[in-house]
């Protein structure tokens, strides 16, 4: 990197980037709200009558017509106005024309839905992604410094190609096998299975050898390893035969490899999903016991409370993902509790459901008010109960994610890491432990964009993002904090013992190599280091920042700390 | 300009909200009318509304007039999917009312210009 003037540069994203990475969000999420409507027509097919599915199918073709068209995405908005009269038409229905046309309309519907399925497709291929032209990828220098890799097996009998996706698939971490037929590859899953396959499907010796084998291995295997088929073939028959044969996706080649390291980055996540987490608050044991025994059984992590008071205690213990509450209780409503807990900043946004035999609207819509997510009446469907609940727990999931994550790194956002910081230097307080705010920052980051791109520097985001995330514990609450800057929140950690983990990251990162086309280039980073109790809490964020200013000033690709007459 | 952005899809908020920031405002999202109501019983310092029309509980024209009702008397703009003129007529006292489309960037701001302006005259 060449040399620039003292200062830190900041490159904050524009308009334009920020609205093209919206419209790709939105395109991401359109085929889940797609499902989520083929889900709903489902229920209109058997209860037609059924006002809250209608009441959601409505919202949903709504949004689509509204959000496509800020987007620019004029045919998909099309779709979802198309879809939004059908329903409207079908609402205004009486019930026994409803229940006449419920089959009819249901399929006019789920058109709809197929056709914005295709035009999601077309809109998602037209797009731009990161790195089409200039291949940016990078590699790690010393091999002992090198990621924990997953091992993948990749068996292609074009060997060039292979090699190709081999360089860089190992630049995101994977350890890569290559295998040239078939019975190679049957040999060495049979033998030690690893992570992940990737398969060609056309080999000399058959154009349906790749599918043929992971068929037949799947047969002989308890726990097959994931497949992903990867080839020239475009034709209906092949994908069929890869979904048959138990592939978990297709890619037509040539491959993006961004797109098939998201893939196995799913397929080899070794952490079970977290269980949604919900507590049931009900002061009939028996009624409490019932319904937490059928969300149990549905795969979710189920705690009960018969007595309102203690909820406080619970909530902060158990962190659930959305309450289920008893509307009415002999030491205090269900409407007065969900106001309770709405008055405590952390929960402001926590779903709370209501269980009642209210029927009465009034009520309800009181109880609405005062923030509750929904209601369902007693007695209830199991199905319906898991549905309801499950609906509800993955959309606040969703929600907190988008709100609290970077669209770029996958990394928490500024704001919730300022929450995060403010929580945890509580709990420091309180339990007299240390904390650590660590500022990261990347050297002539400017530079690196001006000279190699802009996809070459948010690859480096990305870069550092991986590292970091690979390399610090799981105690350790990493973020993004601005254009190329990141803070780390270490607990338990005094500011020397941060300052040498940083310092060793540091080191890594530095040996990183990036190309960007012909070209190859490595960077650096600057760190500030502070500490609590050594700094005040208020001072915490400013301290991390000047110590980090200092790094900058004394040549950068350092990391300093606070100096000692700044203690307090 | 401190703007209050209210919509019930996150993704639709933030756009909005990118579009306000990128103009030089600050923007505080919420993600319903409830929510929007109980953040002006707590901080009154909003120069403007920017809602969404279909939400539920409380649609964009319900959060209006709840807030004439407490003689919360800024600007208010209304965005809608559907044809704006039958909302207009509906409720003749709103400022501003926009369809989403993709010219929203530029449709908004001036949007935002033109009420200032004509509260400036009035």
């Amino acid at each position: 990197m060449s040399g620039g003037a003292a200062g830190m540069e900041t490159r904050k994203p524009t308009l334009r980037e920020k609205i093209q990475k919206l419209r790709l969000t939105f395109l991401d999420k359109l085929p889940d709200m797609i499902l989520e409507g083929r889900g709903m027509c489902g229920r209109l097919l058997v209860a037609p009558g059924d006002a809250k599915a209608l009441d959601d199918l409505f919202r949903a073709f709504h949004t689509i017509k509204g959000t496509a068209a800020s987007f620019g995405l004029n045919e998909i908005s099309d779709q979802g106005g198309i879809g939004e009269t059908l329903v409207t038409a079908f609402r205004n229905l009486s019930p026994p024309e409803r229940a006449e046309t419920a089959a009819t309309v249901v399929g006019e519907l789920s058109a709809v839905l197929d056709q914005t399925a295709g035009l999601v497709t077309v809109a998602g291929d037209g797009e731009v992604k990161i790195d089409h032209e200039t291949k940016v990828f990078f590699s790690v220098k010393d091999e002992k410094d090198g990621f924990p890799s997953k091992r993948v097996f990749l068996c292609d009998d074009d060997q060039i190609a292979g090699e190709h996706l081999i360089a860089q698939l190992t630049c995101f971490g994977y350890e890569v096998v290559p295998y040239s037929t078939t019975d190679a590859l049957r040999t060495a899953v049979l033998a030690n299975a690893p992570d992940a396959v990737i398969m060609d499907i056309m080999f000399p010796d058959g154009i349906n050898a790749g599918t043929e084998i992971i068929d037949s291995m799947r047969r002989e295997l308890s726990s097959p390893p994931p497949v992903v088929f990867l080839s020239a073939r475009r034709d209906f028959d092949a994908r069929l035969r890869s979904v048959q044969a138990g592939g978990q996706a297709y890619f037509t080649k040539p491959v993006k490899v961004t797109e098939l390291v998201e893939t196995l980055d799913v397929l080899t996540n070794r952490e079970e999903p977290d269980p949604y987490r919900v507590l049931v608050v009900d002061d009939e044991k028996e009624v409490a016991e019932y319904h937490g025994l059928i969300l149990e059984e549905a795969g979710m992590s189920v705690r009960l409370l018969y007595e309102p008071s203690a909820i406080l205690d619970v909530l902060t213990e158990f962190r659930p993902d959305m309450v289920l509450m008893d509307m009415y209780m002999p030491t205090c409503s269900g409407r007065d509790l969900s106001q309770l807990i709405r008055q405590i900043p952390d929960f402001i946004s926590l779903p709370i459901v209501f269980l009642s035999n209210e029927t009465n609207k009034v009520m309800q819509i009181s109880a609405l008010r005062v923030g509750a997510e929904g209601f369902l009446t007693k007695p209830i469907q199991p199905d319906d109960l898991i549905t309801a609940v499950a609906v509800r727990a993955e959309r606040m999931r969703t929600l907190r994610s988008l709100m609290v994550r970077d669209g770029l790194t996958g990394l928490f956002n500024h704001t919730f890491l300022s929450q995060y910081l403010v929580t945890a230097l509580a709990t420091a307080k309180r339990e007299t432990k240390r904390v650590s705010l660590v500022m990261l920052d990347i050297d002539h980051f400017k530079t690196i964009n001006d000279s190699y791109g802009h996809p070459a520097g948010d690859q480096v985001l990305v870069a550092l993002s991986r590292l970091l995330q690979q390399r610090l514990r799981r105690s350790d609450m990493l973020g993004r904090y601005g254009g190329e800057e990141f803070a780390v929140i270490m607990q338990n950690t005094g500011p020397e013992e941060a300052r040498l983990i940083v310092d060793g990251l540091r080191e890594d990162f530095s040996r990183l190599q990036f190309q960007a086309g012909e070209r190859s280039f490595s960077c650096t980073f600057s760190g500030g280091v502070a500490g609590f109790p050594d700094v005040p809490r208020d001072h915490l964020m400013e301290a991390a920042d000047q110590a980090l200013y200092r790094a900058k000033r004394a040549g950068r690709n350092r990391v300093a700390g606070v100096p000692a007459e700044v203690r307090s | 300009m401190r703007i209050m952005v209210v919509d019930d899809d996150a993704l639709a908020g933030e756009l909005t909200a990118a579009v306000l920031e990128s103009a030089g405002h600050e923007v505080v999202l919420v993600e319903n009318g409830i929510e929007a109501l109980e953040k002006f019983g707590e901080d009154r310092a909003f120069a403007m509304v920017v809602s969404d029309m279909n939400m539920p509980l409380v649609s964009g024209i319900e959060l209006f007039r709840h807030l004439r009702d407490a003689n919360i008397d800024i600007p208010f703009i209304l965005l809608t999917g559907d044809d704006p003129a039958p909302m207009m007529a509906e409720e003749p006292r709103l400022d501003v009312c926009l369809t989403k489309d993709a010219s929203l960037e530029i449709s908004l701001i001036e949007a935002i210009e033109a009420a200032n302006e004509r509260r400036r005259r009035a």
